[in-house]
């Protein structure tokens, strides 16, 4: 390699200045004389040489991150995903750039959902408002206001026509999504409501609270029928199972409990995490033999047949639990910071998770790996959906968003 | 343990901070604590002076503390006395913090070195009945002051009292803030690239302060944050060659 002038002199000044400033005096000497260098030492060269000794390294570095992102971008280009004409909705998954990033809501989002039916997504912020967006062109359409305090979860009824929101103000409410009016207001627990989902029928309500109940509402008279009392401490999310028949709740007492919801029997009673449970999910049936696979078990030999959960916790794990027999089957491991929100893919072969570590997460539920992760947010993710037959994923954020994500 | 001898130490008696410019910020933002706290659930809590609020102002808040689920509870100009006020009126309620850290006593320019020890040890005391699962942090007070003076001393003298108490109470770590950290060594001056009024900190202030701070606080959370090392990396390479084109 050959040095021009100028960068030859510089090296020997560098030189000349680390053998003074280590004391290799009589080198120095010498090493002043063969260069033809003054024997004053120039004060602008002072920590050069180990300043640029260090930096190559630095460098090294930098550039190895910068490849190895590049050659990320260019698989996620080529061959990230099928192209758009041939994505099969059992594969494709969130892809980045997110396509739109929604901002509005004045406080963190606590949750986002999809609409059954129209090209609209609904948000729910500790700004007490519920917001609603059109996911295809991004475009923001109005807000629901009502509540006097953090909005903590929206939920639709299968034909989309209500929206049920919970809130820290104790109360549960029953929108009109066709007129936007507020029909009910459901009082009745004594503290934050922290989540709330419809019954298959679209007949009942189940809520859970702060404090520490479940509680069940009819629809239609608003009045509340059943509570489900046994956890210790404040119920994060509550969910049914597809055929109504079980209830799945989860709690800052680190236990996911299974309720019958005919008898309001505690059936089950899972610990193993270590930290607070703060989301569950229960597996669809397109999910089982992916599971079964995953647990070591050959479903169709009559193994593993479910119903199976999934749960995640502030101790940063997920877990995979067999509900017939009340068996943690296996534990996901990588998100660096507390699991906010879980979910199936609908086509059975993944799972997505959003965390306070800023990503989302796409595991491959088969080989119970991390397949996938998307830096998602500038803060805390805190929920995620996903459209059950068109290719979208939404996320909510801490940092006040809402983001878009197109599949692939 | 130090028996309290002076029953009317006024570092130690609660009191809120009387609103003389008339605008009710004090109040204020103590109403917001409380809202907050019903609301968030902190695993770190942090209460104290404008030393404690400012450091949620910078980058290393948003990169290195908010990850770990923390909460800021400090507001400009409180004395112990006030700190002790609100530890008392709802600010130690409705969480279970596992780390709670304490800095304040910079501003008690009226109190001797042992009212606002005792001051410090009090709030230290409340903090302890109300939220007993939690391992409390008492950071020494950073020295104040361009050049050598009497403030400084008292300081000294403060966190010299303060290490020797701490010592002897339970769940409850003193971290001390080495004078040498912020003073140089020779000309016994603090420099405005550390404290641009030579008491409130710098980003490259806190930087210092929070190397050890952030070390201890994961210490006793058990836990490890992934260090966003790239983009400091950048810059630092950025910052030592001025001379290549």
């Amino acid at each position: 390699m050959v040095l021009s002038q100028r960068q030859k002199e510089e090296l020997n000044k560098a030189i000349a200045d680390y053998l003074s400033s280590n004391g290799y005096i009589s080198s120095l000497a010498e090493f002043q004389k063969e260069a033809g260098l003054p024997s004053e030492l120039d004060k602008k060269y002072a920590g050069l040489l180990e300043k640029k000794w260090t930096s190559v390294i630095r460098l090294q570095k930098k550039v190895m991150d910068l490849e190895a992102k590049l050659s990320e971008a260019e698989k996620e280009f080529n061959a990230g995903g099928p192209t758009r004409d041939k994505r099969s909705p059992t594969e494709w998954i969130p892809r980045p750039p997110e396509r739109y990033s929604l901002s509005g809501h004045r406080s963190p989002v606590t949750r986002i959902v999809f609409h059954p039916v129209f090209s609209v997504m609904v948000s729910a912020s500790e700004d007490a408002t519920i917001r609603i967006w059109d996911y295809e062109t991004g475009d923001y359409e109005r807000t629901l206001k009502g509540h006097t305090d953090s909005v903590q979860d929206v939920a639709f009824d299968h034909t989309g026509k209500l929206l049920a929101s919970c809130s820290a103000d104790m109360t549960i409410k029953i929108w009109d999504f066709q007129g936007f009016e507020c029909l009910k207001t459901l009082y009745g627990h004594d503290h934050n409501v922290s989540s709330v989902s419809f019954m298959p029928s679209g007949d009942f309500i189940v809520s859970s609270s702060r404090d520490k109940t479940i509680k069940m509402w009819e629809v239609g008279t608003g009045y509340c029928v059943k509570t489900f009392t046994g956890h210790r401490e404040w119920v994060r999310m509550v969910k049914v199972y597809h055929d109504g028949s079980l209830l799945a709740s989860c709690s800052n007492d680190q236990t996911v409990r299974v309720w019958v919801v005919a008898t309001k029997e505690c059936k089950l009673e899972l610990r193993e995490h270590e930290h607070v449970v703060e989301c569950i999910a229960w597996a669809p049936e397109l999910a089982h033999p992916a599971i079964a696979e995953a647990a070591g078990n050959d479903v169709k030999r009559g193994g593993r047949t479910g119903p199976f959960l999934a749960s995640g916790s502030r101790d940063k794990t997920i877990k995979i639990w067999d509900i017939s027999t009340g068996l943690c089957l296996f534990t996901l491991v990588g998100h660096d910071n507390w699991v906010r929100g879980l979910l199936f893919h609908p086509g059975g072969k993944f799972l997505l998770s959003a965390s306070d570590d800023k990503t989302l997460r796409i595991w491959d539920i088969k080989n119970r790996r991390n397949h996938k992760t998307l830096e998602a947010h500038q803060h805390f993710c805190t929920s995620l959906d996903m459209h059950k037959t068109s290719p979208y994923v939404i996320s909510g954020s801490v940092d006040q968003t809402v983001k878009v994500w197109e599949c692939r | 343990m130090r028996i309290n001898t002076a029953p009317m130490n006024p570092a130690a008696v609660p009191q809120p901070v009387e609103d003389v410019q008339g605008d009710d910020r004090w109040m204020s933002q103590h109403h917001r604590f409380l809202a907050e706290i019903k609301e968030k659930e902190p695993e770190v809590v942090f209460i104290g002076d404008s030393l404690i609020r400012n450091l949620s102002l910078t980058q290393l808040w948003k990169q290195m503390f908010e990850p770990l689920h923390c909460l800021n509870l400090g507001i400009g100009g409180d004395q112990t006395q006030n700190v002790l006020w609100r530890v008392l009126n709802g600010e130690m309620e409705e969480i279970s913090p596992k780390v709670i850290v304490l800095l304040v006593g910079t501003n008690n320019y009226d109190h001797t070195a042992e009212q606002v020890t005792d001051g410090i040890l009090e709030i230290v005391r409340v903090i302890q009945s109300k939220q007993p699962q939690a391992q409390v942090i008492v950071t020494g007070i950073p020295p104040r002051g361009e050049k050598p003076n009497p403030l400084r001393e008292k300081i000294m003298k403060i966190n010299e009292s303060l290490a020797e108490e701490c010592e002897n109470l339970q769940n409850v770590t003193f971290l001390n803030v080495d004078s040498s950290l912020f003073v140089n060594q020779s000309t016994g001056l603090i420099s405005a690239t550390d404290m641009y009024d030579y008491l409130h900190l710098t980003q490259a202030g806190y930087q210092k302060l929070s190397e050890p701070l952030l070390e201890e606080i994961q210490n006793l959370l058990h836990e490890f944050i992934k260090v966003e090392n790239t983009s400091i990396i950048t810059e630092s390479v950025e910052g030592e060659l001025p001379n290549d084109k």
